[in-house]
């Protein structure tokens, strides 16, 4: 090939790979930046920011935003964390329809729709996820960022060979340190993902929260699985969330301890470090599994997928799996439920710390409208009262 | 037309019959004597015994000092100081089913399960305490619902449901038939219960006289 030829085989992949990065730039550039409206529920009495409790988060992407309803009556105060893992969308649902719907009567709902917000910025490397998901309502559609499990790099980078984890010292999975059910209680000179955690502890001792329910999802074939992970100091209620749920919900919940040696994660250090009881809610997304075929955003909605049927069918799996799925109607109204229970059965032991919350649909109700149904349409509100993720 | 031998009626009335009284005598078998107070733990420390505490709280029962207590290490060495002390329990239920992480969080084995567990059991019946074998997990708590070759399930109702005088379950957690099997060959009453709610009415008949 003469020298000529070979200056515009050269040339032509040079415009070839600059096509192809500004589609994928583009793509990337949209998601990150793609805004996610809250409206707020006439209950929302402050949206607060991260940085109120922790200057040192102030100016980045995880200076979340945090929505307070409060009662007319004292009580105790709750804080529900979603987001932590926002590749797992049931949790970010769930507090929104809390943001949009739920009235306090009496005591405080601290609701975090983001609590890794650089995690929902990006989905899995190399793992062709959709950038985003779009759930039906009755005023046509509300478009989600799909997230992933860890911190974007672009925020936090590079990641160490090794990670010890503050302050137990102990080794954990070096991408963690950009996991965020991985680096609580946080430190306040760390990572980006340890600073967050570390200001969402500062909250949760300043607004002496009482409750921390940080939701998630799991795939089936991990054995931590519809179930609620409870801090000792929270054994008993879980223990009686999961009974009186299994009996009348429609749906069963089990519970665990949250294992003692293992650092990092909320419902183990929340409760180590700080008043609260923390508690951890896990429903079943198939779309997590490593058995599954296509990924794309109806298996990350609708969580039917037959190779993991398949693997049901060969006893590989920790939960149901038939051809109905796991909708994500059923897994956001798993949690809307089992957060109901969480606030009844804790209100009616502890009288002088009640937290009586109205307006949140139930399981059966979520499942019978669907999520969009709870989804206001920012269109139509005062611009004061929309907030954006 | 096959030929039906005269004799396969006579045999297949005789086991109808037989079938039919052996599941009378089942349900005919007496309950054990169950008294407060009771303590509960687990053989594989699974968080079991903090649930049967939670249908506890809800039978409100009346009993100085205490109606029940959850020791998650309980040892036989417990029981004689108990009884030391002038608080003997009357009654034990040890909950089946094992937890793999709350074994590795206190660092032990179901070997180490099934030794305490079973010297327990051999220490409350000199006591003369009714020991009631509970699983209460379902099939997250049989190896059918566990990791592929984790047995740790099996090896903990081994342990405890033959030598119970009482076996409760749910279930789900039943379906294979396993408690009934154990339940028949051993002569012990078994109480079944739909879900883990559906044991309030049955530890209220148990325990609330």
């Amino acid at each position: 090939m003469s020298v000529h030829g070979l200056h515009i085989r050269k040339c032509s992949f040079v415009i070839l790979g600059a096509i192809l990065m500004a589609f994928a730039g583009t793509s990337f550039y949209n998601s990150r930046h793609l805004r996610e409206p809250v409206v707020l529920s006439p209950g929302v009495t402050q949206v607060k920011k991260l940085s109120d409790y922790f200057p040192g988060i102030k100016g980045t992407i995880n200076d979340s935003n945090i929505y307070i309803l409060e009662g007319t009556e004292p009580g105790g105060t709750i804080l529900i964390l979603g987001g932590s893992h926002p590749e797992e969308p049931a949790s970010r649902l769930t507090t929104w329809i809390l943001a949009e719907n739920a009235a306090v009567e009496q005591g405080r709902l601290l609701v975090v729709p983001s609590a890794n917000r650089s995690a929902t910025t990006v989905t899995r490397l190399g793992g062709a996820y959709p950038p985003d998901f779009t759930i039906p309502t009755p005023w046509g559609g509300q478009k989600f960022r799909m997230g992933d499990r860890w911190s974007n790099p672009l925020d936090q980078w590079p990641d160490p060979e090794v990670y010890i984890h503050y302050p137990s010292r102990q080794e954990l999975a070096y991408v963690d340190i950009r996991n965020l059910n991985r680096t609580w209680p946080g430190r306040a000179n760390g990572t980006l993902t340890e600073k967050t955690c570390y200001a969402m502890t500062q909250l949760i001792q300043k607004e002496n929260v009482d409750i921390v329910i940080d939701l998630h999802e799991a795939e089936l074939q991990y054995p931590v699985i519809s179930t609620i992970v409870a801090h000792q100091k929270g054994e008993d209620l879980a223990a009686l969330v999961s009974m009186m749920i299994s009996g009348s919900e429609g749906f069963d919940i089990g519970m665990e301890y949250s294992p003692k040696a293992l650092h990092g994660l909320s419902h183990r250090e929340i409760g180590d470090h700080t008043q609260a009881i923390s508690l951890l809610l896990e429903a079943p997304e198939p779309f997590l599994d490593a058995t599954r075929g296509r990924t794309d955003r109806a298996l990350l909605l609708e969580g039917k997928d037959e190779f993991v049927l398949r693997a049901g069918k060969h006893g590989l799996l920790f939960e149901k799996m038939d051809e109905d799925g796991w909708p994500i109607d059923i897994r956001v109204g798993r949690h809307c439920s089992t957060i109901i229970y969480i606030l009844e059965l804790w209100s009616e032991e502890n009288p002088e710390k009640a937290v009586v919350a109205r307006k949140i649909p139930r399981y059966a109700e979520v499942k019978e409208k669907g999520v969009g149904f709870f989804l206001r349409d920012p269109t139509k509100e005062d611009p004061k009262n929309v907030y954006f993720e | 037309m096959k030929r039906i031998h005269p004799l396969s009626g006579v045999f297949l009335s005789f086991l109808i019959f037989a079938s039919a009284s052996f599941s009378f005598s089942i349900e005919q078998t007496e309950l054990p004597k169950t008294d407060l107070p009771v303590l509960i733990t687990s053989c594989g420390q699974s968080p079991g015994p903090v649930r049967l505490k939670a249908i506890f709280k809800k039978l409100d029962l009346e009993y100085e000092p205490k109606a029940y207590d959850v020791v998650e290490f309980l040892t036989a060495k417990d029981l004689k100081i108990y009884k030391d002390v002038g608080t003997p329990f009357k009654t034990l239920i040890i909950v089946m089913g094992a937890s793999l992480k709350g074994m590795g969080a206190a660092g032990i084995s179901i070997e180490d399960e099934i030794d305490r567990v079973s010297e327990l059991m051999k220490e409350a019946r000199q006591h003369g305490m009714t020991i009631i074998g509970a699983h209460i997990g379902g099939m997250k708590r049989r190896a059918q619902g566990a990791t592929v070759g984790d047995n740790t399930d099996e090896l903990s109702i081994d342990a405890v449901a033959p030598k119970s005088d009482l076996l409760v379950v749910i279930k789900e957690g039943n379906a294979d038939g396993r408690f009934t099997i154990i339940s028949q060959d051993k002569g012990i009453p078994m109480i079944e219960a739909e879900k883990l709610l559906d044991l309030i009415p049955e530890f209220e008949k148990l325990f609330k006289k």
